[in-house]
């Protein structure tokens, strides 16, 4: 909608020198200080995720002990919840979820978000007007308040929610596609390719989408982070799916007894917090390893 | 039939009857001696839409308009008739024609004075065509007759022994007609910036934030109301509630708005009244609704498995904190004179028999999978569904929990019939006309209607006993027939009680005469009055 | 320039045309109707009732018939009407729209002023001790979900310390008067005002310090330096301004977001805004409420929007508005 379809993190990403080799990239962007505290600090949530049907083979939802103990009170180390069950399952169990939101939203969004930025910008005209169209009107509406709209259509189910939170996020993901892409197909490759009689269909997957796709992967952590704070507002709100454990539901079941037991929403709300730091450092890292000219200076 | 002429006291004698209601003092009047004035701040929730309860029925409009506008009667805790802007009535032979001698020198808020006009009007045009409750309760009313400004003369086809128990302003509040006739009452101005006959007067309303009502000074009932000011606050969050109480910025609060983990605290810091009173007009159940044209639910093996499986004091330990009963028979025990558990099939906690049972109807350990469906209202159907997929889990049962809206709810269950069972709240009301009947008796199932025979239950046997005790004019014949009801319904199981519900109001202790009737605090609060602020 | 004005206004109403198609098949896919939730939430309510209710409320002609009738109505300025509410959808939205501007403007000043600053502050000490600590606060700040914040915040300060009101927009029936109603709203939107910046405060701040840094190493801030403007002249006179460019465009943003998106802080602060409004109207299915509540916003978010574009081209001559 206005003037610089960019997103702040990478303006600079348009004078971007030549991509340096993979395994480099990658020790660039772990060796900082920040992808290694991410890297640490993502580690244990997925350790947390893996380890929660081992730990826990009963579930989440098995009740252990009377409700609202407090933690160090019983046997369950971080307390029991408002039916008695055991927030330390419930946390572990609700790595699972939190990751498994975060990861399928974000990738679909990346998919839907690709998909129309790339044929925006490569095909451009009335081909591009109706797409940007269709994302300005996405856009407008207030996301949080669609993704309401959506999952309350559609009930509340974990296939629900990752859907609502997949496409009110695309938008973003489309417009710094469509930016890369203007910028990609100008290029004597992509002229050439043309030339030699390649279908549209190939450049775009072949060529101009390997090429435009950097500060896309840079805005991925983001979308991560960003849907896994969807689904715990979505929780808090009362539309979580009750058949499956995530922070969300928990800090939803705490947050009426939280003058009495603060614990049961504030613990998994620093699991929230944790994740999405996590997520946030090693996007920083990332970014910073393919932009490196603003790191140092 | 026999001859019901009755007259009843005048308005006079009325507070006097109350106060005699001894031995609560927590809730017998008490006089402000002195301390007139001041503000009140009651909070509720959800906000109300409009501010009259005469075109709906639901809470929030009920909580608020009843301080504003009247009705004929109010009822006292054992649901007697006591006199609002009806001071007397008499009853005809046939029980056919009703006539109600009205209040002399009531004016609405605008100075108009207040005729049978208005009953006649209110009854004909709002009650009876756009009023929920109100097309069962006046369904045989042909027409209001006003011989005088003082007289309102109900003429009816069949004799209504429920429409006296329902004509408190909670439920049917009389509308100005002065304002209201010759308009679309659905959208007359009036309906938000009231004008009534009750203690208080509209001043402001900020929707879904406040409500500002100040005391009527021309209030037919002299020397009252004794507050300034009442104001509502339309607080969702209920740990705010509390927190609100806990500061004093709130005084009181009312259905269970309060997150029940508080009460304790509350309780012990002495500075609240706790009660559970003045909900003899909701009587709520907690229950399981099974669907009968379901093909697993339609087996009595697997209802009784199920209803084996449960136990139902943790409910009211766990999920309700105690404030509830174990439910045995469809009944809430405060309908005291009805409640009968006496022979009535019980179903205590046995998992060891929910199995052999589920045996029995052919469904072996780990082969049953159920979905249920709890009533998006309050957290507390959700928190028992929560807890019957784990005892349910137990018996070998693999239940799913769905999470709907409201909306969603009321067309899964009650158009699509698309479900197992619920976990549904119930309202009972002040007698099993209003609204127990709507769940047993097989010509109230319609689809598309909410909230009743959800079961789909279809017993010629129950309709025979529940038609019986609708028209039994005689105490003691009624009682009879609620208990055979009792007996066949816990025989039957459609419908699997849970937990008699205690809705709780918690308020400040500078707070005195919030409940003093059967309202509760639906009531109008002229007598209500407070301590100075601290 | 009256070209480009023409063009976006074109756009915008094809956008809100968008919209109001997509959400109003949206919408109709839910399962159940207002008539359903007011016989739901009286709990007592007979089929005759209910039909008859259906055909006033119009709800069962067919789609397209009730679209077009809608779209018609939208375009001579009428929004429908709220029948819950008891009147037309319009003004049930603008006696809620006061609390959300109020919310939204005071956050976005909040933020982009504290944000700016701590960018800039961070920027001149970059990649010293302050940076880092400041650098790791805005992380946290980022990464906390608002609706945490605002619980932490009226947990503090309203419920123990009692320094703020819990709930509401304003005391009901307290004193009147201009100022002392601005005293007492100012008091109730402290904390939901705060809880709203921080998150966005980071945004700023990270924002503002990576285009400061960016900024100061390009030639003409060399060579104000090297003509020996002092260095505040350069933070202010260069630097600042072309910082300030993605700093508007994140504010435009902001304004998208937490016009009617705002859901979660308004119910955790009880406040009488559009979200909340949104929000119940989804779940009382009442739909022109919620289409007007849309509409209502984005031509908001439209205008804020022309308006970021505008201030754009005024900061930053290079930009050409081509779209």
């Amino acid at each position: 909608m206005t003037a610089m379809d960019t997103t702040p993190d990478t303006t600079a990403a348009k004078a971007r020198p030549a991509r340096p080799p993979r395994f480099q990239m990658l020790r660039r962007t772990l060796g900082t200080p920040k992808g290694i505290a991410g890297l640490a600090l993502l580690g244990i949530v997925v350790a947390m995720a893996a380890l929660a049907p081992i730990l826990f083979p009963m579930g989440p939802w098995a009740m252990v002990g009377r409700p609202y103990t407090w933690p160090g009170d019983g046997p369950a180390l971080l307390g029991t919840d408002v039916l008695g069950r055991d927030m330390t399952a419930a946390m572990f169990w609700g790595a699972q979820i939190s990751l498994l939101v975060g990861l399928v939203s974000a990738s679909v969004s990346l998919v839907i978000g690709i998909a129309v930025g790339a044929c925006a910008g490569y095909f451009g005209g009335r081909t591009d007007a109706v797409l940007m169209r269709f994302t300005d009107a996405v856009q407008t509406v207030p996301s949080f308040l669609f993704t309401i709209v959506i999952v309350a259509v559609a009930s509340p189910t974990i296939h629900s929610i990752v859907l609502a939170i997949s496409l009110v996020s695309w938008p973003a993901v489309a417009r710094l596609m469509r930016a890369e892409v203007l910028s990609v197909k100008k290029r004597e490759f992509v002229q050439s390719c043309r030339i030699i009689g390649m279908t549209d269909l190939r450049i775009i997957t072949t060529q101009v989408i390997p090429n435009a796709l950097s500060p896309v992967i840079v805005i991925a952590s983001v979308l991560v982070a960003t849907a896994i704070i969807t689904e715990a507002g979505l929780a808090f709100l009362g539309l979580g799916d009750p058949n499956v454990m995530s922070w969300g539901t928990m800090i939803n079941l705490g947050r009426p007894a939280i003058r009495t037991a603060w614990y049961i929403a504030l613990i998994p709300g620093g699991f929230v917090i944790l994740t999405v730091l996590a997520l946030n450092l090693l996007g920083d890292a990332i970014n910073d390893a393919f932009n490196p000219h603003l790191r140092k200076r | 039939m026999t001859l019901t002429r009755r007259q009843m006291l005048l308005s006079s004698l009325s507070t006097v009857a109350l106060a005699t209601l001894a031995g609560r003092p927590a809730w017998a009047t008490i006089d402000p001696v002195g301390h007139e004035g001041g503000t009140l701040t009651f909070v509720i929730s959800p906000s109300p839409q409009i501010l009259t309860s005469a075109m709906t029925t639901a809470g929030a409009e009920q909580v608020v308009s009843a301080k504003i506008s009247d009705s004929l009667f109010t009822y006292d805790f054992d649901m007697n008739i006591q006199p609002q802007l009806a001071t007397s009535y008499d009853v005809s032979e046939d029980g056919k024609t009703v006539t109600f001698h009205l209040r002399q020198g009531v004016k609405w808020h605008d100075g108009t004075p207040f005729t049978s006009r208005d009953v006649a009007y209110t009854c004909m045009k709002v009650w009876k065509v756009l009023h929920g409750r109100g097309r069962t309760i006046f369904k045989d009313v042909t027409e209001v007759q006003t011989p005088d400004d003082h007289t309102a003369v109900f003429v009816m086809t069949a004799p209504s022994p429920g429409m006296l128990k329902s004509l408190a302003a909670q439920q049917t509040q009389l509308l100005p007609a002065h304002l209201y006739e010759g308009t679309d009452p659905m959208t007359n101005p009036y309906n938000l910036k009231p004008v009534g006959t009750g203690p208080f007067k509209f001043v402001s309303f900020v929707s879904g934030d406040n409500l500002v009502l100040e005391k009527n000074e021309d209030y037919w009932d002299a020397g009252k109301p004794h507050l300034d000011k009442l104001v509502f606050r339309f607080v969702s969050d209920p740990a705010t509630v509390t927190a609100g109480l806990e500061s004093g910025e709130f005084d009181l609060v009312n259905q269970s708005l309060l997150p029940k983990p508080d009460l304790p605290r509350l309780e012990a810091s002495g500075k609240f009244d706790i009660t559970t009173k003045g909900y003899e007009f909701q009587n709520e159940m907690q229950m399981i609704e099974f669907n009968l044209d379901d093909p697993v639910m339609s087996n009595p093996k697997v209802r009784e498995a199920l209803a084996y499986a449960i136990d139902k004091q943790w409910l009211v330990d766990n999920v309700f904190f105690g404030y509830g009963k174990v439910a045995n028979t469809p009944l809430h025990y405060q309908l005291t004179q009805l409640y009968d558990e006496t022979d009535v099939p019980r179903y205590d906690y046995d998992p060891m028999k929910a199995v052999k049972l589920l045996e029995e109807a052919g469904y072996k350990r780990g082969t049953l999978e159920l979905t249920v469906d709890p009533l998006p209202y309050g957290e507390y159907q959700n928190m028992t569904a929560n807890y019957l997929r784990e005892a349910f889990r137990g018996i070998g049962v693999k239940l799913t929990v769905r999470n709907e809206d409201f909306a969603g709810f009321v067309k899964r269950v009650y158009t699509d019939r698309d479900f197992q069972f619920t976990v549904n709240l119930l309202t009972g009301g002040s007698d099993p006309t209003i609204g127990t009947h709507r769940t047993y008796w097989s010509k109230s199932f319609a689809k598309g209607v909410g909230f009743s025979n959800g079961s789909h239950y279809d017993s010629p046997e129950m309709d025979k006993i529940l038609e019986a005790a609708s028209a039994e004019m005689d105490e003691e014949k009624r009682i009879g027939l609620y208990h055979a009801f009792q007996k066949l319904a816990m025989t039957d199981l459609p419908v699997l009680p849970l937990v008699a519900v205690e809705s709780v109001t918690v308020a400040n202790k500078r707070v005195h005469n919030h409940t003093i009737n059967a309202h509760g605090t639906y009531a109008d609060f002229a007598e209500v009055w407070v301590d100075p602020k601290a | 320039m009256g070209h480009y004005l023409r063009n976006r206004l074109l756009q915008a109403v094809v956008v809100i045309l968008i919209i109001i198609v997509g959400n109003f098949i949206l919408l109709n896919a839910v399962p159940g109707d207002l008539v359903d939730v007011l016989a739901g939430r009286g709990g007592d309510m007979d089929a005759d009732l209910m039909a008859s209710l259906r055909a006033r409320f119009g709800l069962d002609d067919p789609l397209p018939i009730r679209l077009l009738d809608y779209i018609r109505n939208v375009l001579t300025g009428n929004l429908g009407y709220s029948w819950p509410h008891s009147q037309p959808v319009l003004d049930v939205v603008l006696q809620r729209l006061p609390a959300t501007t109020l919310l939204v403007i005071l956050s976005v000043i909040t933020s982009v002023f504290i944000g700016t600053l701590t960018g800039v502050f961070a920027a001149r000490k970059a990649h010293k001790l302050t940076d880092v600590i400041l650098s790791m606060v805005v992380l946290v700040c980022y990464a906390t979900p608002i609706f945490l914040t605002a619980l932490a915040l009226m947990l503090i300060f309203s419920v123990q310390l009692g320094w703020f009101p819990l709930s509401g927009l304003t005391t009901a029936g307290a004193e009147e008067g201009i100022l002392a109603t601005a005293a007492d709203m100012g008091r109730h939107l402290v904390l939901p005002v705060v809880s709203l910046s921080l998150f966005y405060v980071a945004i700023y701040a990270r924002l503002s310090r990576a285009s400061m840094l960016q900024v100061l190493t390009q030639d003409y801030v060399r060579t104000a330096r090297a003509k020996g403007v002092s260095e505040r002249g350069v933070i202010l006179g260069h630097a600042l301004r072309n910082a300030l460019l993605p700093v508007i465009t994140m504010a435009g943003l902001q304004i998208t977001e937490l016009f009617g998106g705002a859901v979660l802080t308004e119910t955790i602060f009880g406040l009488p805004g559009v979200g909340r409004l949104a929000y119940d109207a989804v779940f009382a299915r009442n739909f022109p409420l919620l289409l007007g509540i849309l509409i209502v916003c984005s031509f908001i978010i439209v205008i804020v929007n022309l308006l970021v574009d505008l201030l754009y081209m005024k900061l930053d001559p290079r930009v050409e508005l081509t779209k």
